[in-house]
């Protein structure tokens, strides 16, 4: 199954100028994140009109899969705009050195505390959802490197940032680009030197393989890669997630997906698709206002 | 010249694991769009070589790798350390 239509897809550009991000960066370094918090008031006001094709995602997303009314999906939409800027300028922050002010805690079952810790490679499949990257400075504290597979136009843009802030990340991307194979033998040598491959299990791009789920009571596509990848390559899968909890807090919550290398051939992946599905609809349940893919995600 | 035991062997596990007919693999037919792979389908093939074959596959391997025929010289200066 391959998805022809724009609005089932992420098109592989984010949205945001280099401009507009870096005058956050200022107002966070110099004033605070309070300051930054409040102007995104402001900002937020604008995307709404203006970014219409996430606008009318998050309405769908509140009004067809939370059911919620037009005045309580007006000030969802409103929220979840909010939230997302809340989440980068946190990032931000903690990226720039004030990750002090901020309370995070871990949420790491003894089996996962094991995998992290042992000498072997381990897949982390997250969401776009909550503020994954917020957690990835505290991943040195098992001192193995996490490789963040994205595509590479995503990788691009963030590498801009980074330059102009002649800044170095806390990870190491290994950017998939159409008609090259390359990153498929990046991914197994990292994992074969024990390496950490973070990798998002709920985004679609175009043309990729997919299976349609039931996630939040409606049929939506998950993309295959990232399940055919860590099942094929035998490396353990945590379900990994940071949510925002509070003021300058967050909570790391990881999970064990089950053992799947029983399951017959070519369903190992739907198998392991279906442990995380489940593990993902039940965090989404709790903080629905932060789910940041915005395009048609669910076949309503 | 590549024993044709080797190719036979070869011709087995792709038609097994890609689901194919084995009569259409052919020395001449292209690899790709004869067993229909996607970059995915690459992670299955990588297993398959390395699993079968005992050796490790890098990306660079891949290239110039067209038709059935540059696969089976590929495997074979592989095994044969050609």
């Amino acid at each position: 199954m391959e998805p022809n239509d724009s609005n089932k897809n992420w098109s592989g550009k984010s949205r945001g100028g280099t401009l507009g991000y870096l005058s956050f960066v200022f107002l966070i370094k110099k004033l605070g994140v309070g300051a930054a918090y409040s102007l995104l008031a402001f900002v937020v006001i604008y995307y709404i009109p203006f970014a219409p094709k996430a606008t009318s995602a998050i309405w769908k997303y509140s009004r067809e899969i939370l059911k919620n009314g037009r005045l309580k999906s007006l000030m969802f939409l409103y929220m979840n705009f909010f939230r997302l800027g809340q989440s980068i300028i946190d990032r931000v922050a903690v990226s720039a050195g004030k990750n002090n002010e901020y309370v995070f805690e871990f949420s790491e079952p003894a089996d996962v505390s094991r995998v992290l810790n042992s000498s072997e490679g381990v897949v982390i499949i997250g969401a776009h959802f909550g503020n994954w990257e917020i957690g990835s400075p505290f991943f040195d504290k098992y001192s193995k490197e996490m490789m963040v597979v994205m595509m590479d136009y995503e990788y691009q843009n963030i590498k801009k940032i980074l330059e102009s802030q002649k800044k170095i990340d806390t990870f190491r991307v290994i950017p998939i680009t159409e008609n090259s194979f390359s990153y498929l033998f990046e991914i197994r040598d990292a994992l074969s030197k024990g390496k950490y491959i973070a990798i998002q299990g709920d985004r679609l791009s175009k043309s990729e393989k997919h299976i349609d789920m039931e996630f939040m009571g409606s049929k939506a596509a998950f993309p295959l890669g990232p399940f055919v990848l860590a099942t094929r390559l035998n490396a353990p899968v945590v379900f990994y997630f940071a949510v925002r909890t509070g003021y300058k807090r967050y909570r790391f919550e990881f999970t064990m997906a089950g053992d799947y290398s029983g399951e017959p051939h070519k369903m190992k992946e739907v198998a392991l698709m279906k442990d995380y599905v489940a593990t993902l609809e039940r965090i989404v349940e709790r903080y629905p206002e932060q789910w940041y893919n915005y395009y048609n995600f669910w076949n309503t | 010249m590549i024993d044709g035991a080797l190719i036979e062997k070869i011709n087995t596990i792709l038609a097994e694991e890609f689901e194919v007919d084995s009569s259409i693999i052919k020395p001449e037919a292209p690899l790709m769009e004869t067993l229909d792979l996607d970059s995915l389908d690459l992670v299955d093939m990588v297993v398959l070589i390395e699993h079968n074959f005992g050796f490790t596959v890098k990306a660079k391997d891949f290239v110039g790798i067209k038709s059935f025929g540059d696969f089976y010289q590929f495997i074979n200066s592989r095994i044969n350390g050609a």
